[in-house]
């Protein structure tokens, strides 16, 4: 690997690859189109599966066609950097004129970690938002990360990778106050148990059942909470209080769960509402009604593809952030 | 209590859904068992639905809830394309699925209605609120809503609203009759003219394209648009529907509804919202603003066709009068084009051409806008002249293409067309929500904007009842086109007669 990489040779490798691709289309007359919404910036460890990741990526492009910029870590060692460009294109059904979006690698090694905040931002497609996947734990939180989110619109990072689940709320809280809005996947597997929740009380009759809810349990699998089941235990209790209602609140381990699943019960009197995943589908009770409906198990590709939908501040995510960050340090759990 | 679900985060959730039981009368019906269980279900598959839910289907047809349910399982199976059947969120979503029998005609039927709604409400927790669905042929649309109204159903504890399939109405006299009649039960406001065009999802994105973006709306007036083009052809015929369709023919089916709604949504002024009343009010105002053809006008302007038999890929292809249910000397078009003008600062003097048939070349719905040449000539070489378009495909590849000139490469100064495509479908690869879909969630959310209102109606018929009645009474010469092609040669002297011809799509 060579120690330093330019961003006008990369781009003039973009512009040759655009000229082949359109060249070889046009042999067969079928053309081709590229198409751009965004600059997706992901930063992958060494030890990720790469074959998985390139698969999610293109998995997203119809969706959010986008210039990926995927940084690869590795290797420790003097500074090297490495680079290649290639387009990746799909035939959308029924149709004879390819969609392509184009990908540069660029692997790097742990010294070289500190150039990219100069690299990046020329390579990126102008005038369109820049998001950060940062998909490395280990580097979460750290200078590094701060100067690579500063040059994006968003960075989405994924807490449940971090050791100490309770500790990173309070580091979250803090990434989520710099320059670019934060999004974390923890958060965003919850998008579907949240909803199906809030359909409950779109109902008048179980609306009017708020103030009788006085216990809410979070149950998760393993000892120790994981961010996610703080996030959904802090957002109910924000939109509890928002009711007037103050409700207790429990965080329980639950022998039957696995992974990242949860069990959230409402109770209060006579009333009743859970939640509750039973292998790709989700079933809600609330009183004498019962629900099931289709909740696919949470892919990198479903998650990525909610947060890449939103570049915007989610002051839903933030308060809800800040609260479960008071709540756990308040906690003994 | 609190008036607000405190649990909402319009952010990141689907729109809000409030509890509800839809009515659907007609639901034996293809439409029911083709397009609105199937819609249904995947609204409740991507959890789109309230858990407060049901849904009753009333028809003539002898059934109990369960032979409903078990009818509905095999219409969700066969027509949810692109769904996965999932057997536990049928079952949740079948134990809101009623039935009760009876003849819209017979008040008893609105009696054993209203008990099992009020079951219902208690047992599925609805609270109150009820969509009625008439998917019923439509002499019975009065009688059904009359009936409703006898039975005290278009009053109830929560709202209570009424959709009404096309056609609405006969002609301008019928419309009204029949708005005067369903209005002795149900407010304008309450009642959802489904235009299934309007629901589909690029019709919604002509407006987001022409009232999202700066570019278009300065062009977007008679200065630079030389004429519009409304295509919106069919390559199948009438597939067993003969009786239904030549009551019709191509002019009621597809003009006075669809493609007049279509046209609106181009030519209208921006509104001032988003909101359904400004929106509605703005399409009302274009088609008040198409000037009505007298018959001298009419026989120049519009063309009636009918198809005849054909071999086409080596296919015998059969005449309309040789289809099943037609009779052998039926005058009905199955081919109609049309020349409107609209009188307004906007679009005074700018033709927009509209054709519609069945048995063309090939089924494709859209719209081409075809702008002014450039002033100057100053390139030679072949291609100077070809105008810029801008096409807007509504179905089947979903999408804009805007046609303009670029220097080919070389050392000549030789121009050459070339075509800037956004494609719908693969530029956002999300599955898009079928018409149905995007129509029944509006309706039980309670957004009219893609409804049509009395007032819309009543504009279209004004400018589409005229040309009826010269084609009443003018003895064409049909068949005069064949199967497999463009129409008849008279749609394309229609557009010669103005130095225009129709683009092949």
């Amino acid at each position: 690997m060579a120690a330093s990489i330019s961003a006008d040779r990369i781009l003039r490798e973009l512009a040759d690859l655009w000229a082949a691709t359109g060249q070889e289309h046009d042999e067969d007359g079928s053309g081709v189109l590229r198409a751009c919404s965004m600059t997706l910036i992901v930063l992958a460890e060494e030890g990720d599966d790469m074959e998985a990741l390139g698969e999610t990526i293109a998995a997203l492009m119809p969706e959010y066609p986008a210039r990926t910029i995927l940084v690869r870590l590795g290797g420790t060692g003097a500074p090297a950097l490495a680079e290649r460009v290639y387009s990746q294109c799909w035939m959308p059904f029924g149709q004879r004129r390819q969609i392509c979006c184009e990908r540069i690698e660029i692997t790097a090694s742990a010294a070289s970690l500190a150039d990219l905040p100069s690299l990046l931002p020329p390579l990126a497609a102008p005038d369109l938002p820049v998001l950060l996947w940062w998909r490395s734990a280990r580097l979460l939180g750290t200078p590094e990360y701060r100067k690579l989110a500063a040059i994006a619109d968003k960075a989405i990072v994924d807490s449940s990778g971090l050791e100490d689940q309770k500790a990173a709320l309070p580091m979250l809280v803090q990434m989520a106050q710099g320059e670019a809005i934060l999004g974390d996947l923890s958060w965003t597997l919850l998008t579907r148990w949240r909803e199906m929740l809030s359909g409950v009380f779109e109902s008048r009759e179980c609306q009017a059942r708020l103030p009788d809810i006085s216990n809410v349990a979070v149950g998760f699998a393993g000892v120790r909470p994981p961010v996610f089941a703080w996030y959904m235990g802090a957002w109910v209790a924000n939109a509890l209080s928002d009711a007037g209602v103050h409700a207790y609140l429990t965080w329980q381990p639950r022998r039957e769960l696995t992974g990242r699943a949860l069990r959230v019960d409402l109770t209060g009197g006579d009333f009743h509402v859970s939640l509750e995943r039973h292998d790709d589908r989700l079933s809600v009770e609330a009183g004498c009604l019962s629900h099931f409906t289709n909740l696919p198990q949470p892919t990198d590709y479903l998650l990525m593809s909610e947060e890449l939908g939103i570049v915007r501040r989610d002051p839903v995510f933030e308060r809800t952030l800040a609260t479960a960050a008071r709540l756990a340090a308040a906690s003994i759990t | 209590m609190p008036l607000e679900n405190p649990f909402q985060d319009p952010l990141r959730f689907e729109r809000r859904m409030p509890e509800c039981a839809i009515v659907i009368f007609g639901a034996s019906g293809d439409l029911t068992k083709r397009k609105l269980i199937p819609a249904l279900y995947r609204l409740a598959f991507d959890r789109r639905l309230a858990a407060g839910f049901a849904v009753i289907g009333v028809s003539r047809t002898p059934l109990g809830d369960d032979g409903f349910r078990d009818k509905m399982r095999e219409a969700v199976r066969s027509f949810s394309e692109d769904t996965k059947f999932d057997e536990d969120v049928w079952n949740a979503f079948a134990r809101g699925l009623f039935y009760v029998a009876g003849d819209a005609g017979d008040p008893a039927l609105f009696v054993r209605l209203g008990q099992k709604l009020a079951e219902i409400e208690k047992e599925r927790q609805t609270g109150g609120n009820v969509l009625f669905y008439l998917s019923l042929q439509p002499s019975q649309y009065a009688a059904a809503a009359l009936g409703l109204g006898g039975a005290g159903l278009g009053k109830g504890n929560g709202w209570r609203r009424l959709v009404v399939e096309k056609p609405f109405g006969r002609d301008l006299a019928s419309a009204r009759e029949l708005s005067g009649q369903i209005h002795q039960v149900f407010d304008e406001s309450d009642v959802y003219r489904i235009d299934h065009y309007l629901g589909k999802e690029t019709v919604q994105n002509i407006l987001a394209m022409r009232f999202g973006n700066g570019i278009f709306e300065p062009l977007w007036n008679r200065r630079y648009v030389n004429h519009v083009q409304i295509t919106a052809a069919e390559s199948i015929g009438v597939e067993g529907r003969g009786a239904y369709y030549q009551e019709a023919g191509a002019l009621a089916d597809m003009i006075q509804n669809h493609l007049l709604q279509v046209m609106a949504t181009i030519a209208m002024e921006p509104t001032a919202s988003f909101r359904a009343a400004s929106v509605r009010d703005e399409r009302s105002k274009l088609l008040r603003s198409i000037r009505p053809m007298t018959p001298d006008e009419i026989r120049v302007n519009a063309v009636p066709g009918q198809y005849g038999p054909a071999r086409v890929g080596g296919e015998d292809l059969p005449g309309f009068r040789q289809e099943p249910g037609v009779k052998r000397q039926s005058p009905t078009d199955t081919y109609a084009a049309a020349t409107f003008f609209v009188e307004n600062w906007r679009w005074a003097g700018v033709p927009f051409y509209m054709r519609t048939g069945k048995r063309l070349p090939k089924r494709v719905t859209e719209i081409a806008v075809q702008f002014n040449p450039a002033p100057l000539t100053l390139f030679h070489g072949g291609a100077e002249g070809t105008p810029n378009l801008l096409i807007l495909r509504i179905q089947p590849e979903e999408g804009i293409s805007l046609k303009f000139l670029s220097k080919r490469p070389g050392a000549a100064f030789e121009l050459r067309p070339v075509s800037m495509d956004f494609n719908y479908g693969s530029s956002f690869g999300e599955r898009s929500p079928s018409a149905y879909e995007t129509l029944l969630l509006d309706a039980i959310i309670g957004d009219a904007t893609l409804y049509t209102r009395q007032d819309m109606v009543e504009a279209s018929w004004a400018v589409v009842e005229p040309i009826q009645n010269v084609w009443r009474e003018t003895a064409f010469d049909f068949p005069n086109y064949a199967a497999g092609t463009w129409g008849p040669a008279a749609s394309e002297q229609m557009l010669a007669r103005r130095g225009h011809a129709w683009r092949a799509p």
